[in-house]
């Protein structure tokens, strides 16, 4: 008897400590993640509390130190690039190393392996758009071309490697006691893939929808409505700039056979609207201080942990801070003590789609000119979690992969399509930064800008000596105006990028007359500039808003710019909403909802801040018309892009009878006060469930502002429905779910006044207080001083940390 | 009185043993205290229930005062259980399971071992 117990007794015990320590479906092993001592009530501890005297890290030359300000912003005395390099991998992963790893497994295609099958179709999205292939082709041409760099990169990854290998199951981040996986060691190839992550998130192309349009509209109806450059053109490069250079010449060829079939494919994820930026800097001659002052405010998903982490990095040499990309060496917008300097996506068609015709199906060679051209093979295997791995086979042109096949996203068996993108090209984004980091004045600004391939970037500068600069840089392919807009055959050799544009003739200023530099994504020269210059996406507002304000203002102190960052004046409203209001007329007159929405959009100001409902209402109303006046257009089933708001308003304003605004389908022909009408319509159905169901329209409570942990499940660990103002196309581009990712205002003077922050927090630590802690100065407009610091400086130390 | 040390020894294994080794190591030391201490089989699985469970419940409780965490509150809503109040509560079920069906097994175990009383006095 006494057996039979035990054995009973001790089966029970040992299925119940197997059972909570394996995952049951989508839930974790309870055990160890409610283990007190090991789970994730470990990670409630912030990181004061866990502060270290001395940590050990081996292959350091001499010891580093570390000086944690009250904002757990590290800032990192070395005494030489490698150590300062391996130091800042140990402690970015030490405060966001699930994040970092997750971003790469992203970029990698690899998010099955920690997901399951739901990422499978994402994953291989991204492995055939060649990612990891063009990371593996970074790594190669720094083996190649740049040793020196690559020892810093690998310094950097050593730096990380050491803090997995020290990471106790206390400390491992909760995400991945929830999910279940443990970090695998980093690599130099990481960081390169990072770089090419962020080329994904910002750059799109649109030539399936063009060439779709083309079709539909003629080449004449497509310039009407799609104008290579807009009426009020204010672009980066001010207007009365000379372009004293002898461009390289470009052939068009005489007849383009466009590819002609009913495209039908799917299409790239594109950047998400709202992406954007803004940089800018102001010389001497427009400050109080007679200082240059540089502001830039990159604009992204507004995810946590933020994209962004602050770090001092400090050697014998050097002192630069700002803003750092966890995974990638150095910082990518910040300031030294000689010079700052910042970016915007300087977007701008570099992604070209070529047809491929294979010689038969084993698809070993396609045609090109008379010839066939052999094709090369790469077998993506994708690790898939509690499954059998996927085997993914992606064919390799000259020109790059076929992202398009009988495999993915196509019905027909004849339709390939290879995507030529310079992410696919040997570069090295990281050599910029590091150099930039040490930039003394402006010719090491250009210096280190000549390593910078993609995404391409409008490089704002301002220096202590009293320069202010924009360049954009990137590698551009030398087009023909029009190359490029529309899906090529790539069987036709005539269709070939003819080069690239040469550094030195990418447009360019320094010191202009009007006193300042900027950029917010718009196009980025006029007509006279001579190349080819194209893109879907170019902004149109704040441009303008911010160009308008910049020449105005006089006497600018820091203040002012700090203000200009979190301007919410709405110059889209401004333009349309009068005209819209006249188009309407007496229209509605007699309802008494109507009535009240229409005397609160006449007494808006234009400003879209927190407690205005004036944007609320302007902003359904707006996007109701457009979709009323494109629906006709859009209606055709097969991928388009409908022209952009302002070319829409343009049409409102100039030609309302315009027959762009007639439904072909009706009778009587239409003007754009219909659909001014039945926009507003809609906009009384929206607000009537929206009052019922909500009540409060005010901006802030409308928009909802979020910003949403990285794993979109993962709810609690995200911050909702934060009170602050602007929207998308204002300067101030705060969303519902993008906005100013980082905001940084730098005054030149002889002591460097830095003001900065992000909409997070120096923790990747969900349980940390440092985790959010930003959230709330940010959404006020407020900044945390972000001064450099040197190893004497007492005050405001949280604690310090000596690595040896 | 063996049911009582059984409690305390195992609260003393978890706070000492358990930050550096896994739940399950701290269930064998559960189980071998338990059989070296020979409580009868109720005290056994209490001892060591309320031992780990009590101590896991305590740990829990003062993580969440001394560092003043959301977390738990976040993990609650993550894993749909509410708030940290209950996941605290969880917590403790889960060690006072754990730790007293260890303590039970290490009573059997003893029992096993133990050898037939009449066998010493009669020969």
């Amino acid at each position: 008897m006494k057996y039979v117990s035990f054995v009973l007794v001790f089966a029970i015990t040992a299925t119940l400590a197997i059972l909570v320590s394996i995952p049951l479906g989508q839930i974790p092993p309870l055990a160890p993640l409610l283990d007190p001592n090991h789970g994730f009530w470990q990670n409630s501890f912030s990181e004061d509390q866990l502060a270290e005297e001395e940590i050990s890290l081996q292959n350091l030359s001499s010891p580093v130190e570390v000086v944690y300000d009250e904002n757990l912003i590290p800032h990192i005395f070395a005494q030489n690039d490698a150590d300062l390099y391996r130091a800042q991998g140990y402690i970015t992963a030490k405060h966001r190393l699930w994040q970092m790893e997750f971003q790469t497994m992203a970029a990698a295609g690899r998010i099955s392996e920690i997901v399951g099958p739901m990422a499978l179709e994402l994953d291989r999205m991204t492995r055939r758009k060649g990612l990891a292939f063009g990371a593996e082709l970074g790594l190669k041409f720094l083996q190649e071309k740049d040793p020196e760099t690559l020892a810093l990169v690998e310094a950097y990854a050593d730096g990380v490697n050491q803090y997995i290998e020290q990471l106790s199951d206390a400390r491992l981040p909760v995400e991945y006691k929830i999910l279940n996986y443990r970090p695998e060691p980093w690599s130099a190839y990481k960081s390169l893939l990072l770089l090419k992550y962020m080329s994904d998130m910002l750059v799109g192309d649109r030539d399936l929808e063009y060439s779709n349009l083309r079709k539909i509209l003629g080449e004449v109806g497509l310039n009407r409505l799609y104008p290579d450059f807009p009426k009020d053109n204010d672009p980066v490069i001010e207007k009365e700039r000379v372009w004293d250079f002898q461009p390289l010449p470009v052939s068009k060829p005489d007849s383009i056979p466009y590819p002609d079939d009913a495209l039908t494919l799917g299409n790239l994820p594109q950047p998400i609207e709202g992406t954007g930026s803004n940089n800018w800097a102001v010389g001497g001659s427009k400050t109080k201080n007679g200082k240059p002052i540089l502001a830039n405010d990159p604009h992204l998903s507004l995810n946590l942990p933020s994209l962004w982490y602050s770090m001092q990095l400090s050697n014998p040499e050097h002192s630069v801070k700002g803003a750092t990309l966890p995974g990638a060496l150095g910082v990518i917008s910040g300031f030294n003590e000689h010079i700052a300097w910042g970016v915007t996506n300087a977007t701008r068609d570099t992604r070209d789609w070529y047809k491929i015709t294979f010689q038969d199906d084993t698809r070993k060679a396609y045609k090109y000119g008379a010839e066939w051209k052999q094709t090369d093979f790469r077998i993506e295997e994708i690790k898939i979690k509690g499954q059998q791995s996927y085997l993914d086979t992606v064919v390799y042109t000259h020109y790059g992969p076929v992202v398009y096949d009988r495999t993915f996203k196509t019905e027909r068996q004849d339709i390939n399509f290879a995507l030529r993108w310079v992410v696919h090209e040997g570069s090295n984004e990281q050599r910029t930064f590091l150099t930039m980091n040490k930039a003394k004045n402006h010719s090491d600004y250009n210096a280190a800008l000549d390593h910078y391939t993609a995404p391409a970037q409008n490089f704002v500068f301002a220096s202590k000596s009293g320069d202010i600069a924009m360049r954009i840089q990137g590698k551009f392919p030398l087009k023909w105006p029009g190359q490029g807009k529309f899906l090529m055959d790539g069987a036709d050799p005539r269709m070939e990028w003819q080069g690239y544009i040469p550094n030195d003739q990418n447009a360019s200023t320094l010191n202009p007359a009007r006193g300042f530099v900027s950029s917010a994504n718009q196009h980025p020269v006029d007509p006279s500039y001579p190349y080819y210059v194209f893109d879907n996406s170019f902004e149109h507002y704040r441009n303008r808003r911010l160009n308008r304000r910049l020449s105005e203002m006089t006497q600018i102190t820091v203040d002012d710019m700090k203000a200009l960052q979190f301007d919410n004046y709405n110059l889209q409203a401004a333009e349309a909403l009068p005209v819209m209001l006249n188009l309407l007329g007496t229209y509605k007159a007699e309802s008494s909802e109507a009535e009240k929405y229409v005397k609160e959009l006449r007494a808006w100001d234009f400003f879209a801040d927190p407690n205005k409902k004036g944007q609320t209402l302007y902003s359904i109303w707006f996007s109701e018309t457009a979709e009323s006046i494109w629906r006709d257009l859009l209606k055709n089933e097969m991928p388009l892009v409908r022209p952009n708001s302002y070319q829409t308003i343009e049409l409102m304003t100039l030609f309302p009878n315009d027959s762009v605004f007639d439904i072909k389908e009706s009778n009587v022909m239409e003007t754009a006060a219909y659909h001014v009408q039945a926009g507003f319509d809609s906009l009384l159905v929206a607000m009537k469930k929206w009052e019922e169901e909500e009540g409060d329209y005010s901006w802030a409570n409308y928009k909802k502002t979020t910003i949403q942990h990285l794993v979109p499940n993962f709810k609690s660990f995200s911050v909702s429905n934060i009170y602050t103002g602007g929207a998308s196309g204002i300067l101030n581009a705060t969303g519902s779910r993008h906005g100013a990712s980082w905001r940084m205002v730098v005054e030149l003077g002889d002591t460097i006044q830095a003001f900065g922050v992000y909409p997070g927090g120096q923790s990747g630590n969900p349980g940390s207080k440092f985790y959010d802690n930003f959230i709330p100065v940010w959404a006020n407009g407020d900044y945390l001083d972000f001064n450099l610091r040197t190893q004497q400086t007492a005050e405001g130390v949280l604690f310090k940390t000596i690595l040896k | 009185m063996r049911f009582i040390f059984l409690t305390v020894l195992t609260a003393l294994l978890v706070v000492f043993l358990n930050p550096v080794a896994p739940f399950w190591a701290v269930m064998i030391g559960i189980g071998l205290i338990s059989a070296l201490l020979y409580p009868n089989g109720i005290g056994g699985f209490m001892g060591g229930g309320l031992g780990m469970g009590l101590t896991w419940l305590g740990q829990s409780i003062y993580l969440g005062i001394v560092t003043s965490s959301p977390l738990p509150d976040r993990m609650g809503e993550l894993m749909g259980m509410g708030t940290g109040m209950t996941l605290i509560g969880i917590t403790g079920v889960l060690g006072f399971f754990l730790g007293g069906f260890s303590g039970w097994t290490g009573v059997l175990f003893r029992k096993v071992l133990q050898k037939e009383p009449k066998n010493i006095y009669r020969g």
